[in-house]
């Protein structure tokens, strides 16, 4: 899988459960995925700024990883062959729809696993329940 | 674990009872645009995930890749368009309406948020999809009738089941999933066809069947052109055929409500998608597979399957050569089986067997079974085919 990374764009600083629970999201379809917070630039005993905080995610994607981040400008890398550059508004992932069709466009691209069901369990067995009255399941 | 589908998951855009009414409700005081035949099975087709990954007609950006790519702009593969065109005496409409989609005769099936209003080169679509610009090829009479003007955006489908045909036959993409996964088939052949079943379409159907767990009759019917034989003729002649002549617990069979659009090989690779949508990882693709009269070559519908990756198109086209009765060897093959000469070999056009039924001859058992011979000369008979 082509490496990805999330920049979630926001004016002050995001709220690092919301790039935590984009992560659990993806992961939980299979995918790997590290959520790079602000904290870690320090802890990399890197300098404090966007710029070098999207080098390091980079680096970390270019190895087939999603990495989720944020910052309050566009990031200075750019997509490449190996590597792609998804940035998405932090207000926009409140937005349902808008959310939904960011996450479908990466699925649709390769760069996220789909869900891991075709059919929702629940729903799947009112569809048992059809197929034995239709007489598929007779046998 | 069954073959994932086409984008990765199922579209679900169809609804019905409560949230079929509030549809209708809410597009009451909207302008209402016009479905043709075809259309009208895209709707249903994109509402029940059969055409996954998409969401509704498509924009222009979708358009122009798959007409120009074979691929939708988000990068999978897709060989057709599948698109709303405005109508004459429809209301002119923008994008960020909500419009109310609706039959001929005036029945609401649905609605769909415009998001793109595109003016199509139709000559160009006919040439690059259909790959001829000739007017009687039925592809392109089809684009004649209309204005050149279409109209994307995402759908939701109203779902009338007390209207429908083949009640009992008629299951969505996640139907026949959870049908196979109860049944413990983990990968399924799908056999369409929009004739009735011979020998060696039995033949076929069975040498794909010692290769995988089931197999998935999905006859078309949807949208033909005349001269076809009609669906429930063939439907009943499958009936008959199961009865006595299939495992049970090895085949299902459903319909597939899509309309032919007589595309050839790019409608081969567009039905192995829709395939895959309802859980099988394998289709037969004949020789001229949805193709009409001589516009396309004899192996074209199999060799286009050559032009993707396989992961990428996520199911395996079986290919098969034409088959028939050879008298020497005794029983089915196909010239990739059987060293004997044509003299030997009983294989009859579909002309040549209409013509027969008309005359009140039956073909030969070699080439029917006896029990649907009777059932197309009953058919020919009343004039059904």
């Amino acid at each position: 899988m082509k490496g990805l990374v999330i920049w979630i764009r926001t004016e002050d600083g995001s709220d690092e459960a919301i790039l935590d629970k984009l992560g659990t999201e993806i992961e939980e379809r299979g995918g790997r995925v590290e959520v790079f917070h602000s904290k870690a630039v320090e802890n990399l005993g890197m300098e404090k700024n966007d710029k070098a905080k999207a080098v390091a995610c980079a680096m970390l994607a270019s190895h087939g990883v999603v990495v989720i981040t944020s910052g309050a400008e566009n990031p200075s890398i750019k997509s490449g062959e190996k590597l792609e550059i998804r940035i998405i508004e932090e207000s926009d992932l409140f937005n349902t729809a808008i959310h939904d069709s960011f996450i479908r466009d990466l699925e649709l691209a390769g760069l996220v696993p789909a869900p891991k069901y075709d059919v929702h369990p629940d729903e799947e067995k009112e569809i048992l329940r059809k197929l034995q009255d239709l007489g598929y399941l007779d046998d | 674990m069954l073959v994932p589908p086409h984008g990765g998951r199922l579209t679900d855009r169809q609804y019905e009872g409560s949230e079929a009414e509030d549809i209708i409700k809410q597009v009451k005081n909207s302008a209402l645009l016009t479905l043709n035949a075809r259309e009208k099975n895209d709707l249903e087709m994109i509402g029940n995930g059969a055409m996954s990954p998409l969401e509704g007609f498509m924009c222009g950006t979708d358009y122009e890749s798959v007409i120009d790519l074979m691929r939708l702009a988000a990068g999978p593969v897709w060989t057709l368009p599948v698109v709303f065109a405005q109508k004459k005496g429809d209301p002119d409409v923008s994008p960020g309406d909500h419009v109310g989609l609706k039959d001929v005769e005036g029945t609401i099936w649905g609605d769909m948020q415009i998001e793109d209003v595109f003016q199509a080169d139709l000559i160009a679509e006919a040439d690059k999809t259909l790959g001829t610009i000739d007017d009687s090829h039925p592809g392109v009479m089809y684009l004649n009738t209309l204005s050149g003007t279409y109209i994307g955006g995402k759908i939701r489908s109203i779902r009338r089941r007390k209207t429908e045909s083949f009640q009992n036959y008629r299951l969505d993409p996640k139907e026949t999933r959870v049908l196979f996964r109860a049944r413990g088939w983990k990968t399924a052949v799908a056999f369409q066809t929009r004739n009735p079943i011979h020998r060696a379409h039995e033949y076929i159907q069975k040498c794909a069947m010692e290769i995988v767990d089931g197999l998935l009759l999905h006859p078309l019917v949807g949208e033909t052109q005349a001269g076809d034989i009609p669906p429930d003729v063939r439907m009943r002649c499958y009936e008959e055929i199961l009865k006595d002549y299939y495992p049970r617990t090895r085949v299902a069979m459903s319909v597939f409500p899509a309309a032919m659009r007589y595309a050839g090989p790019k409608e081969a690779v567009f039905h192995a998608i829709l395939r895959k949508n309802y859980g099988c990882s394998h289709f037969i693709v004949g020789r001229d597979h949805a193709g009409v009269g001589n516009f396309y070559g004899t192996y074209d519908a199999q060799m286009i399957f050559d032009q993707f990756d396989p992961d990428e198109l996520g199911i395996v086209p079986l290919k098969f050569e034409h088959a028939f009765y050879c008298s020497k060897c005794g029983g089915m093959a196909t010239p990739k089986t059987c060293a004997h000469d044509n003299e030997y070999h009983i294989f009859l056009s579909g002309k040549k067997v209409r013509a027969m039924l008309i005359d009140g001859i039956l073909p030969p058992p070699e080439f029917t079974r006896p029990e649907i011979a009777s059932i197309l000369m009953e058919a020919a008979r009343k004039g059904d085919n």
